[in-house]
């Protein structure tokens, strides 16, 4: 091969965008499913292991007073979101730490670093969803079937609007993260918190009977989302007002989150 | 190369022999000088004026050069007189805190070199994952991918895992993937003192190729005979400061003088 200067035919930003990005997620992914045996079989496992302590705990032990039955597809609805939720948070902490010596030694678009664990964390979402086709099909053999309404059509809507809403939070995080440690463990703390105080356990109906709770948790931005994914087999859990504020604040916290990684990036470069 | 001052250098520009494919115009960047004491919440809420100033350091300060294309430049100086941070600055994978920094064309990095391989993945994998992320396309790497393994000497390794590589090995890969980036722009910072003879003879050998062929250099190292053998122009780097930007020859001997063996 001649060593005769000639550039290479250089692609458009976008697409080189897209092509680093695609790049590093499916990285992610073969990483986890190359190093470990059970590969796919864990990013389901860690959903359904909390949903059948979940289901054990409110329905056997509690004699459930919340949510709606089947109890565990209704909490699958939402917890299945939760973890692609929680996972691309909590990585999100450890964004530019992880691969500091990647990130230091090439120049692709920065935000790719959160951009991908959104998406890789996604693509485990997407692919664990048949777990809850699975179990709608056992309850049909149940007293109480789950049934399919035309609202199941809002799904894109809300895996768009959740992508948005995890995006924002972690170019937010990701790089504040830099420079404030501490703030890794606040993350974890305000996950877990946020858990409880999102309707995955129960459902926004049951909030019904408490209105001052019903107002605070309408500016919970993953009420409006879970609401939506659920509403696919419980309805009377969709309420446009709640989604109306999820996309608002969700559009709001990826501007800030646009914002804050624009003004912090030249510092984090030099920090990590 | 001074036409361009003032002026947009438009791509087109960049790619005529003897236009600046890079420019740097009073550049300067700080650092704190206490790496490893991180910022804690006290300091977020203890306002600007009380967040200590005094810790930083400007690493570089008012460096201004023009490269044109097709010069090789060999970086001098001391230990952390900001030789690292000037190439990091050349490959964008840092910003200015003030002035500027253009680069006009693509840049193959040799800094930082086995950074961005995966432990867990093996090494075709990696090698598709690095040149990749360098902006090769799929079917490029693919017409590379067996000189690439021979430059390395590393055909037998092809589908272990990385980390059961050695140092040496892991650069030879680096180097073999980034030396067939065939980007206008080689930046070399003093990895390939882990190779043995032999390789680093080949890697300088594929060096004074690219050379030959019309690339920029960007060179550091601490050995005066490697910046005689690739360099035509040095820069010589102190406290941060630009302090002779000339041919090599006189650079060393300024550097010799200031610091002697």
């Amino acid at each position: 091969m001649s060593a005769v200067l000639q550039a290479r035919q250089p692609r458009s930003a976008f697409a080189s965008y897209r092509h680093s990005l695609w790049l590093l997620t499916t990285r992610d992914l073969k990483v986890r499913y190359s190093t470990s045996f059970l590969g796919y079989f864990w990013s389901i496992l860690d959903p359904l292991v909390m949903a059948a302590i979940y289901w054990f705990v409110f329905t056997v032990i509690f004699q459930r007073g919340v949510g709606h039955q089947p109890y565990i597809v209704f909490l699958l609805t939402a917890l299945l979101p939760w973890m692609w939720f929680n996972g691309s948070i909590s990585d999100a902490t450890r964004a530019f730490q992880r691969e500091a010596k990647l990130v230091r030694s090439t120049k692709i678009p920065r935000t790719i670093w959160v951009v991908r664990l959104v998406l890789s964390k996604g693509i485990e979402f997407v692919v664990s969803i048949p777990v809850v086709a699975i179990f709608v099909a056992i309850s049909f053999f149940t007293p109480t079937p789950a049934q399919l309404h035309w609202q199941i059509v809002l799904l894109p809507v809300a895996i768009v609007l959740q992508a948005i809403l995890i995006l924002g939070i972690g170019l937010i995080v990701a790089p504040l993260v830099v420079f404030f440690r501490d703030l890794e463990r606040a993350v974890k703390l305000a996950l877990r918190f946020a858990f409880y105080a999102s309707p995955i356990i129960y459902g926004l109906v049951d909030l019904r009977r408490y209105p001052s709770l019903e107002v605070i948790s309408a500016f919970n931005p993953l009420s409006g989302i879970f609401a939506l994914y659920r509403s696919a087999f419980f309805p009377a859990e969709l309420n446009w007002l709640h989604v109306g504020v999820s996309a608002a604040m969700s559009l709001v916290i990826l501007g800030v989150g646009l914002l804050v990684f624009r003004r912090t990036i030249s510092a984090v470069l030099k920090e990590i | 190369m001074s036409e361009a001052v003032g002026g947009t250098v438009s791509e087109t520009e960049s790619g005529r022999a003897g236009a600046a494919v890079i420019q740097v115009r009073d550049g300067g960047i700080r650092f704190r000088r206490n790496r490893l004491s991180r910022r804690s919440f006290k300091d977020l809420f203890a306002g600007t004026s009380r967040r200590t100033r005094a810790s930083e350091f400007w690493a570089l300060r008012n460096v201004s050069f023009d490269v044109a294309q097709g010069e090789a430049i060999g970086v001098v100086g001391r230990n952390g007189q900001g030789k690292s941070t000037l190439l990091k600055l050349v490959a964008e994978v840092i910003f200015p805190d003030e002035g500027s920094v253009r680069v006009n064309a693509g840049v193959a990095p040799l800094i930082e070199i086995t950074g961005g391989f995966v432990d867990d993945l093996t090494v075709r994998d990696n090698v598709y994952l690095t040149a990749g992320l360098h902006g090769m396309k799929r079917h490029e790497i693919d017409e590379r991918f067996d000189e690439i393994i021979d430059f390395a000497e590393i055909g037998d390794f092809l589908d272990t895992p990385f980390k059961h590589l050695s140092s040496g090995m892991r650069v030879r890969i680096a180097f073999a993937v980034i030396s067939r980036l065939e980007e206008p722009i080689l930046l070399v910072d003093e990895v390939l003192a882990v190779g043995d003879r032999a390789f680093k003879e080949k890697c300088y050998r594929r060096i004074e190729e690219l050379l030959a062929g019309g690339r920029t250099l960007f060179f550091v190292s601490h050995n005066e005979k490697d910046l005689k053998r690739f360099c035509t122009r040095g820069l010589y780097l102190d406290k941060g400061a630009l302090v002779l930007d000339a041919p090599i020859g006189e650079v060393l001997a300024r550097y010799n003088a200031d610091y002697g063996v």
